[in-house]
């Protein structure tokens, strides 16, 4: 290893990049990014114009103790979990854009319906088709024991789940499920292995957000044991079968506390642009179903070992519940007289509330 | 007519399951507070080596030692009752507490405790970190399935730990008139030293605490040079 070690070598003489005596590119493993050098415009180290090099700062040599290949072997596994764990923060960070594309899209939708609009749909399909590369590369990195190790990395999880929650909601006025969305995720990732060998690519089309397919082990598995499932159905599958991720709990349950922000931003939407409530006036509107969800919130416990954040995303969906229902009384009170493009002033009653 | 926005089953089986972690949790943190215990007992009892010369030592580390084989046993349990749950979903909360008791065991070992018939104890032997596993009778860095069992980041904080505790240990018994063990803990923390310094360390908890190592490695130089000075250095090599 040569981290910390400057030989007494005198300094190399000018060379153009690439040849073997200009010094190596700046060693940023070691966090010391100070010991670069400046160069010129040919690419080679500039030098003092009248002089010669000073010599360079005196750095302690490493000198090997009895410890040191102990703490090489702890330096190796530290170092590939820190890389590991940057890898998949990158990834994720690519998955979070990409679903926010997803919702951005959906919001373009004006009614509830089992087809969402065919440009639409389009560009979610292309949307998810992006994200399941993505997963296929994450997924050996998060087997086993490492599903939950690096639960902090793979925030993405969450804004996927708003907006598989949010589809399956335009399409079927329903609430997607934890094990149907943790088996949506599973396949998504199981595919983009499969496209990446480049077998089947864009012909094959995309699972439906809204047809999500059957749990994969025929049971709930919504289990704390999430990823131990993962691992068992792992080793079931015949070898050449790609790995799979899935979702965990607080994935949905976050992912759903934020779909109902988007469920009151559709209401509000739609019900401007199109004059009524959204869903089937003769059944249920929005309303209903936001009223119902947020009850549903409201009666479960609160999940341990998080609570600020439950109560912080538990807030917002009420103030949530609240604007959609201005919207609905507005609409009893006003239906008939408002113009079209009206957009009822939400600001009124709730002093202090954010739009987020 | 049209399915229900919510199917009627989702709420008990997401309530279940909420109130299942919570009963974990509650269970977690009755054992982790049992080993808490376990552990500032024993803690307690090593803060008499700044005090004891160490000619004395074996009845003291014999102490320790019965403090050790409480912390052992309840480890045990914790470690039977968390590999029923994936590791990482509760590491957190066991942590510093582990990290203490392993802290415990290095430094008894360290003083010359954990002899066995086929390797009596010594001054100055570091237990690695599979051997802290062999003590505690748990996996160490555990990669191919989950369970519980000591990490790296643990082991590594609680050595940290350790020196400082031996850096205060350097300065008393130089006053107990020990200035060989002085000397011998102070070659330890510095070559521990140049061992963390191979570490990449990240923006965390372990690169804070690495960094209090080399205020460890100035207490102990310093402990040395008055030595030094003062010719109070023993004759023989320091090992």
């Amino acid at each position: 290893m040569e981290e910390g070690k400057m030989d007494g070598a005198p300094a190399p003489k000018r060379a153009k990049i690439g040849s073997e005596n200009n010094p190596k590119p700046i060693d940023n493993s070691t966090g010391n990014t100070m010991s670069g050098f400046k160069r010129d415009r040919h690419g080679n180290e500039k030098r003092f114009n009248n002089g010669p090099r000073p010599a360079p700062k005196p750095k302690v040599a490493v000198v090997r103790n009895a410890y040191t290949p102990m703490f090489e072997q702890l330096r190796d596994e530290l170092d590939a979990h820190h890389d590991r764990r940057d890898r998949l923060g990158k990834v994720s960070r690519d998955i979070t854009g990409l679903s926010k594309k997803i919702i951005f899209a959906l919001q373009r939708v004006r009614t509830i319906n089992p087809d969402l609009p065919p440009q639409i749909q389009a560009e979610v399909d292309s949307r998810l088709a992006e994200i399941s590369k993505l997963l296929a590369t994450m997924a050996p990195d998060v087997q086993g024991i490492n599903r939950y190790r690096y639960s902090r990395s793979l925030m993405c999880l969450e804004e996927l789940a708003e907006a598989l929650t949010f589809a399956h909601y335009l399409k079927t006025q329903t609430l997607l499920k934890p094990d149907e969305l943790s088996a949506f995720v599973e396949e998504l990732t199981r595919k983009g292995a499969v496209s990446e060998d480049g077998a089947k690519d864009k012909d094959e089309p995309m699972p439906d957000a809204g047809n999500t397919p059957a749990p994969a082990s025929g049971e709930q598995e919504t289990t704390d044991n999430d990823n131990k499932l993962a691992e068992k159905e792992e080793q079931r599958q015949p070898k050449l079968e790609p790995l799979t991720m899935s979702t965990t709990e607080d994935d949905y349950f976050y992912g759903v506390f934020d779909l109902s922000g988007e469920m009151m931003r559709f209401a509000t939407t739609s019900t401007a642009l199109t004059g009524k409530m959204a869903g089937a006036e003769d059944e249920r509107t929005i309303v209903e179903d936001m009223h119902e969800l947020g009850s549903f919130f409201e009666m479960l416990p609160m999940k341990a070992g998080d609570r600020k954040q439950w109560e912080k995303k538990l807030d917002v969906m009420r103030q949530s519940v609240r604007k959609v229902e201005r919207l609905g009384y507005d609409r009893m009170i006003r239906g008939s007289e408002r113009p079209q493009g009206w957009v009822p002033d939400l600001t009124a009653d709730q002093p202090g509330d954010d739009e987020e | 007519m049209a399915p229900p926005m919510i199917d009627p089953a989702l709420f008990d089986q997401l309530k279940d399951n909420i109130e299942k972690d919570s009963s974990i949790r509650k269970d977690l943190e009755q054992i982790i507070e049992e080993l808490n215990q376990n552990v500032s007992y024993t803690q307690g009892v090593l803060t008499k080596i700044h005090s004891t010369p160490r000619s004395k030592y074996p009845a003291l580390l014999s102490q320790v030692e019965s403090g050790i084989k409480k912390e052992l046993e309840t480890t045990t349990r914790l470690a039977q009752f968390a590999s029923q749950y994936p590791y990482y979903k509760y590491n957190y909360k066991w942590g510093r507490t582990l990290q203490d008791a392993i802290a415990t065991v290095l430094l008894h070992a360290w003083l010359g405790g954990m002899g066995s018939d086929s390797k009596p104890g010594e001054v100055g032997r570091l237990l690695t970190l599979e051997e802290v596993g062999h003590v505690f009778e748990v996996p160490v860095n555990l990669k191919d399935r989950d369970a519980f069992h000591i990490t790296i980041e643990e082991y590594l904080l609680a050595l940290i730990s350790v020196v400082e505790d031996l850096s205060r240990l350097a300065m008393n018994s130089v006053t107990l008139g020990d200035t060989e063990l002085a000397v011998q803990i102070s070659g330890f923390i510095k070559d521990l030293h140049g061992g963390f310094q191979m570490l990449n360390l990240k923006n965390d908890i372990l690169r804070k605490r690495v960094d209090s190592v080399k205020y460890a490695v100035k207490k102990v130089e310093d402990v040395v040079y008055d030595l030094s000075l003062r010719n109070l250095i023993p004759a023989k090599d320091a090992q």
